[in-house]
């Protein structure tokens, strides 16, 4: 791995990192070894990551990086809470994917960096941890399968609530034919989000290396009220970045149903008119052939709310009239709650009677088991990356319906792309900045 | 400084020098009752505070908590007191309060009731006009409907964070089998607070000055309510920083503020700058491996004299993370301040954090601010 010295490779461009293919499938673990992991991206839910990973006895901390130097303390200071070893802090992933002694990264950056970072680990040999939203375009997604598969490498998304019992359970209902036939899924996602603030461009505060932070995305003046998750170059959307989960959730239930056939948008940025670019509201209709998949989602809708901390893991149910983040099956026999925070899910016969409950518990400490059995047996994962592409790819297929102005679009699954507006096509790909480009072969 | 009075007299002195533990030394207690004529029996508070510093701009903030059966405490609401002893008390000397209506308070002789009387050294933050430059995500408080902005009216913040043996004292109060303590504040590095056998709790020798860490966002709240302080909002805590335009305020403007942008409480040098450390920040050079002290680096401290604004510990504030789509929801708090295992740079003003209110973190304390007290 450390045949040749990395920043020369980055003279170049990425595509020259097959050069440090490994094409082993993992080391042997024994059976007291220690995964040692690189967290990347050092965030809330990054830290909460190298927070949950080092309290486990079966895995350290090598690495804390963010470009921002300021994000180490809280990270690290989780993490010595946690382990005996200090971790290394860098601000450079590519220090963690030198390593040899490294065997994970875990990539909780913002959604511009999930693709270049989870392929370049790949191509180095690690197994990833990569958090949702998979991938920042459809194309880019693609390829992070095709590096995982490729490198032989575990790739794990960070969709945790599929590894959940109950929401088992809820598909095994769904599955022993007690809703009837399904034909709609709504999926919500109902938010209540602040208006961005409208300040100058400052200076780049010291100890952020602002460029490795803005990576394939272009270098744009820095601006802290510039908020990423509503910026295209940046960003799937709020909504998707939130939505992923019960979309997710959805394609579970229904069997990890593929490709839908079409997919149709309303809304924009009707409410938030703050400068952002991505939809404070989106109505998308995926149609399956008779099933269709509906995601209502808003970003200024108070009364709909998360589930609240109390109920979540708890023997409760929320409100599910105004709970934000439900999802409603409906078949021909009967009909289905579904939480995704750990909320649980009722099922209802076809005169509205309560036919059978499930309380919730998150799933996050069994999604995190299941990435670290995997790691050892190099089966695929519950949130395998093939799965994170096909869950993401309707957050894309909405937002690029609403980017060439809410059509109506065809979907080919073959390709990967639009077949009724070549419009469309321009946005499955973004444009990246050197040297962090992905390369068409990775 | 605490006093602890058990009343079997109607005339009581205790003195005490507890000034090690960041409370204000209080003698000479002496508490009495008296019959009024229409008003109800009125408890008379007289105390003497000679501590030197205390002055219009560093005032104390005196507050009264009396209990019953050893177990039950209660804050004496300031709008039951009268005199110029209690809330914030701006000169040295001798104090009278009378505390009014006790009879509501369901004991009717003093002799059954313990009164302690505790003081804070608070600094004052003028009213007027400041630089915030902590965008986004700092100074909108949901809950308050506060929004960021550049002009605060007049409040005292704590001048310091709050200790170890203050929070030991606070904990000894309230009592129970843990409300407020967990078990990594044994941590003597990082830490010091030893729970007994009988659920009482112990400062470890020598961790008295130093300030509170591991206390989660509510822990941080019910310590202040017991007080009847709250936590300072993202707004307070940076104009308390970097001070406004005007050092005495906006209704003076006699003392402009040479620096109004700081980068750091003491001027824009760094924490490290030609050898001079004025903060405790990550590493062994500033002569702290952990925590230090509160008041350690106090020639380095906010234009009101605040000190341990930069490093040490972060310190939670009232303020919600707005920015997020967990806005509101899993209800993270912003935390502000640098600590001692932040980067030099992460001492500075705008640096913010945020963190779940649950979080127990050794990098992480508090302090209290008040607002002024309207006159009726």
């Amino acid at each position: 791995m450390k045949s040749l010295n990395r920043r020369e490779f980055m003279k170049g461009s990425i595509t020259s990192a097959a050069i440090f293919t490994v094409l082993s499938q993992g080391k042997a673990y024994g059976a007291n070894e220690r995964v040692i992991m690189g967290v990347m991206g050092l965030g809330g839910r990054g830290t909460y990551l190298a927070e949950k990973f080092a309290q486990r006895p079966d895995v350290e901390i090598a690495y804390l990086c963010d470009p921002n130097t300021r994000r180490f303390a809280r990270a690290r200071e989780a993490v010595e809470e946690a382990q005996d070893k200090k971790p290394k802090l860098v601000q450079d992933f590519r220090k963690i994917l030198d390593d040899p002694s490294v065997d994970v990264l875990i990539n909780a950056t913002p959604d511009h960096w999930h693709g270049l970072g989870t392929i370049m680990a790949c191509q180095a040999g690690k197994d990833v941890y990569v958090e949702k939203p998979l991938a920042h375009n459809i194309w880019e997604g693609r390829k992070m399968v095709e590096a995982a598969r490729k490198y032989k490498r575990v790739v794990q998304v960070g969709m945790q609530s599929r590894s959940a019992a109950y929401t088992k359970k809820a598909k095994q209902y769904i599955e022993s034919g007690k809703l009837g036939d399904i034909y709609i899924v709504r999926v919500f996602n109902m938010m209540q989000h602040p208006m961005q603030t409208d300040t100058p461009n400052q200076p780049v505060p010291e100890g952020f290396d602002y460029d490795m932070w803005c990576g394939p995305a272009p270098k744009i003046p820095y601006n802290p009220s510039r908020q990423w998750l509503n910026q295209w170059e940046y960003s799937c959307g709020p909504i998707a970045g939130d939505a992923i989960h019960q979309l997710d959730l959805a394609r579970y239930l229904l069997d990890d149903i593929p490709y839908p056939k079409t997919v149709f948008h309303a809304g924009g940025v009707n409410v938030l008119k703050d400068g952002r670019e991505t939809p404070d509201t989106q109505l998308a209709t995926f149609e399956y052939g008779s099933l269709t998949l509906l995601l209502e989602a808003a970003l200024w809708t108070p009364y709909m709310k998360k589930t609240p901390i109390e109920i979540r893991d708890s023997d409760r149910f929320p409100n599910w009239l105004f709970n934000g983040t439900k999802i409603e099956i409906s078949g021909t026999e009967g009909f289905m709650h579904f939480g995704r925070h750990g909320d649980g899910w009722q099922a209802y016969n076809a005169d509205g009677e309560l036919t059978q409950s499930e309380y919730g518990r998150q799933g996050d400490k069994e999604h995190q088991d299941n990435f670290i059995d995997c790691i050892r047996t190099r089966k695929k994962p519950n949130a395998d990356v093939e799965i994170g592409h096909q869950s993401v790819l309707l957050c894309h297929m909405a937002n690029i319906s609403y980017r060439v102005g809410n059509q109506k679009l065809e979907f080919d699954p073959k390709t990967e792309s639009f077949t009724n507006c070549e419009q469309a096509n321009k946005y499955l790909k973004r444009k990246y900045r050197k040297p962090w480009v992905v390369p068409d072969s990775v | 400084m605490l006093h602890r009075l058990s009343l079997s007299m109607s005339i009581i002195a205790v003195c005490c020098n507890c000034s090690y533990s960041k409370w204000l030394e209080i003698s000479n207690i002496k508490i009495r009752q008296e019959p009024t004529e229409l008003g109800g029996p009125k408890i008379i508070i007289e105390y003497d505070i000679e501590n030197p510093n205390i002055s219009p701009a560093s005032p104390a903030y005196v507050f009264i908590r009396y209990g019953k059966d050893e177990t039950n405490w209660y804050l004496i609401a300031i709008d039951r007191l009268q005199g110029n002893g209690f809330d914030i008390v701006d000169k040295p000397g001798h104090k009278r309060i009378i505390w009014w209506g006790t009879d509501q308070t369901s004991f009717a002789d003093v002799n059954q009731v313990d009164i302690r009387v505790r003081g804070i050294q608070m600094i004052r933050i003028p009213a007027g006009e400041f630089i915030m430059k902590s965008l986004p995500g700092g100074g909108y408080d949901e809950s308050k409907k506060i929004t960021p902005t550049s002009n605060l009216p007049l409040f005292y913040m704590a001048k310091y964070e709050t200790t170890i043996a203050m929070y030991t004292d606070y904990l000894n109060e309230i009592g129970g089998e843990g409300a407020g303590w967990n078990q990594r504040m044994n941590n003597s590095n990082r830490c010091g607070i030893v729970r007994n056998s009988n659920y009482t709790y112990s400062v470890e020798p020598g961790r008295e000055q130093y300030p509170i860490t591991y206390v989660s966002w509510y822990d941080a709240i019910n310590f202040l309510q017991w007080c009847g302080l709250r936590l300072p909002t993202e707004a307070e805590w940076e104009k308390a920083f970097r001070g406004g335009f005007f050092l005495d305020g906006d209704e003076t403007k006699k003392c402009p503020n040479p620096m109004p942008e700081r980068r750091y409480p003491w001027g824009d040098q760094a924490p490290n700058a030609d050898g001079i450390y004025r903060c405790n920040y990550d590493g062994t050079e500033d002569g702290f491996d952990y925590t230090a002290p509160v008041g350690s680096f106090a020639k380095f401290s906010s234009p009101y004299g605040v000190c341990d604004l930069a490093g040490n510990v972060a310190e939670w504030t009232l303020d919600w993370y707005s920015t997020s789509y967990h806005v509101g929801l899993d209800g993270f708090r912003m935390a502000r301040g640098g600590s001692w295992m932040a980067v030099p740079d992460a001492c500075d003003a705008i640096t913010a954090a945020t963190q779940l209110p649950l979080k127990e973190s050794s990098i992480m304390g508090f302090r209290g601010v008040k607002e002024q007290r309207k006159s009726y």
